[in-house]
């Protein structure tokens, strides 16, 4: 029996022997932990690579075993390691956990520890562990989350939307910040790439195909495009998209664009107002020159006379009339001061800030014109055909407008064609919401590419007509200007005249 | 020997009128001169006299006129010109200061010999005439 006995217990020997041999070899972290009922800590067994990884020495293997964990141990871990421990001891679960180590050497590692547990005939608990470094996922792994939550924070730091469009389905994922910047969200099921489009502002969406298309075509690195998209409550916002297509297939076709939404409404509102005033600033510009232009011809001819005849008189020859130059003094002086009461009324009507402004119905004001001018009208033997419309009322100046009407009328019967009846007709259309007046007639007509430059300067005439002063047409012209409108002209020699004025309900 | 003969004067101003007529009588000045209200009057009339070869020798044109003002009849003169065989001096006479009529002017160096500020002077006749 003994030798039996003996015997079995030399092949036990030797296969534990060969387990050892082999466990040696095994590339893996392993080792066994024995914890006593009193909580004592034996490490029963550990493999060759725990030791020369966890840089452990001789004189530290003879230790407590706590003291070795506890010096190697992250601080942060620490609990969490002997907690799961613990736990795993009391359930008799398997244990996990994950932890990092700090070596002398190696420095920071993250491990993963997995073993089984159970109890021995001595109520020892037993744990067999395999330890595995699991540092580069890890590390891995927080360096997305890091980037994660960097992108996240870029995202909503910036007001950012993301969408991503899978073009074979058409379905499209929006961001909330996408959605936020129309007011929608995800109850308003918005997924596809068309339910998205109609809701572009009509004018916009050729350009905006335009860009897309010029990106499929691989004509531009990036696809970008700002446009005006309909948000809930019916306003439009406007929207500046950046994507780029991600992947396509075997032919080249798209098959996913990924890409970025902002909002830009206030910036585009203020660009908008900074061109708005940038006209206004050349308008006032322009009037300004003019200003100086009337300035440096009318009123310096004028003054111009006075210096010469005053002259004149101060050194009389024999010839000399005192008379005659005092005459012509009169003749300088009047003309002076209309062309500064012109002056003036130009001057007034860019200066006064907030103009009367009324709703006026065309075809009333009309009437009314006709009715002042009806002896001229019936004595030049006149054919007037009204066809405004009965509803066309615009928000202008009452005085300005019955000038305006007066102005077009006379000229019109002043520069009458000879040989025909006159023939004034006067109509009105609506063009995008804004009232357009026509005043047409059949007489002398104006060469406007020989006079067109100058046909609405101050003191311009082109017709050898007495009476021609050259002030009607442009002090019409800057009180409709004033009032937000424009005027333009279509006119043929010996044929007739078309004004057509565009008034601008808005201003 | 007299500079000129014939003269043009063209400004819609009759007391610019007035003074030019003052100002010969003044410097002894014996010239013949017609008087246009327009630069389209002016050119009708030169038109005419093409004709005969009676043109003058000297315009004085203002820029700021009714009808055809004097840039008008600069162009309607520039196309007349190759047809005349006698020199035709031209001087703008205008109140104009501005920048803008300057620069138009030398569009027209080769119509245009000087351009004149009014009011024109005594001693501006003197160099023109003397």
């Amino acid at each position: 029996m003994k030798t039996s006995l003996t015997s079995n217990n030399y092949l036990l020997e030797e296969k534990v022997s060969f387990y050892k041999k082999i466990l040696n070899q095994v590339p893996d972290l392993i080792f066994q932990l024995t914890i006593s009922p009193e909580n004592n800590f034996y490490f029963s067994y550990i493999n060759k690579n725990v030791i020369s990884f966890f840089e452990v020495n001789e004189f530290e293997l003879h230790s407590n075993p706590i003291d070795i964990i506890n010096s190697r141990l992250h601080p942060e871990d620490k609990n969490l390691f002997f907690d799961s421990l613990q736990s795993s001891k009391k359930k008799l679960q398997p244990w996990d956990c994950e932890f990092r180590v700090v070596l002398k050497n190696k420095g920071i590692h993250w491990f993963k520890v997995v073993g089984s547990v159970e109890l021995d005939a001595d109520k020892n608990t037993v744990f067999y562990c395999n330890l595995s470094n699991i540092s580069s996922v890890k590390n891995r792994e927080l360096k997305v989350q890091e980037s994660e939550t960097r992108y996240q924070f870029a995202l909503e730091a910036s007001k950012k939307g993301i969408w991503d469009y899978n073009v074979k389905t058409g379905k499209v994922y929006f961001s909330k910040e996408s959605l936020d910047i129309l007011q929608l969200d995800e109850m308003d099921n918005i997924t596809s790439n068309t339910q998205w489009d109609e809701r572009i502002h009509p004018d916009d969406l050729e350009d905006y195909l335009l860009n897309i298309q010029a990106h499929i075509d691989n004509k531009t690195l990036f696809f970008e495009n700002t446009k005006r998209v309909l948000a809930k409550d019916g306003t439009y916002r406007w929207v500046l998209s950046r994507g780029k297509i991600i992947e396509r297939d075997a032919k080249g076709n798209p098959l996913r664009i990924i890409g970025t939404h902002s909002d830009v409404t206030s910036n585009k509102e203020k660009e908008q107002e900074l061109l708005h005033n940038l006209d206004i600033i050349i308008e006032q510009n322009n009037r300004l020159l003019n200003f100086a232009h009337i300035v440096s011809h009318n009123l310096r001819s004028h003054t111009g006379n006075f210096k010469m005849l005053l002259n004149m008189m101060d050194e009389p020859d024999d010839e000399l009339n005192q008379e005659e130059c005092l005459g012509y003094l009169k003749t300088t002086s009047n003309a002076l001061s209309d062309t500064i009461d012109h002056l003036k009324e130009l001057v007034d009507i860019h200066t006064t800030i907030i103009h009367k402004k009324e709703d006026l119905n065309l075809g009333l004001f009309l009437n009314h014109t006709l009715e002042v001018l009806s002896k001229e009208i019936r004595d030049n033997k006149v054919t007037i055909v009204n066809k405004i419309g009965e509803k066309d009322t615009i928000k202008f100046n009452p005085a300005y407008l019955e000038s305006l009407f007066l102005n077009f009328t006379t000229n019109a019967i002043k520069y009458s064609h000879p040989e025909r009846i006159p023939e004034i007709s006067y109509s009105s259309r609506r063009e995008n919401g804004k009232v357009i007046l026509m005043i047409q007639d059949n007489g002398l007509g104006i060469n406007l590419e020989k006079h067109g430059e100058k046909l609405f300067g101050m003191y311009k005439t082109f017709h050898k007509n007495d009476d021609a002063r050259g002030i009607g047409l442009f002090i019409t012209k800057n009180q409709i200007e004033s009032m937000g409108g424009s005027i333009q002209v279509e006119s043929k020699v010996n044929v007739g005249t078309t004004f057509k004025i565009n008034f601008n309900e808005e201003v | 020997m007299k500079k000129f003969n014939t003269i043009f004067v063209v400004d819609d101003d009759l007391v610019y009128h007035f003074i030019i007529k003052k100002l010969f009588s003044k410097c002894n000045i014996d010239v013949r001169t017609k008087y246009f209200f327009n630069g389209l009057e002016a050119i009708d009339e030169l038109k005419d006299k093409v004709q005969t070869d009676n043109v003058p020798d000297l315009i004085l044109l203002d820029i700021n006129m009714p009808v055809y003002d004097g840039w008008q009849f600069l162009e309607e003169f520039k196309k007349l010109k190759k047809t005349i065989s006698k020199e035709i001096t031209v001087y703008l006479v205008s109140s104009s200061n501005d920048i803008s009529d300057l620069n138009k002017s030398k569009e027209y160096q080769d119509e245009v010999k000087k351009y004149y500020y009014k009011p024109m002077t005594q001693e501006d006749f003197e160099t023109i005439f003397v």
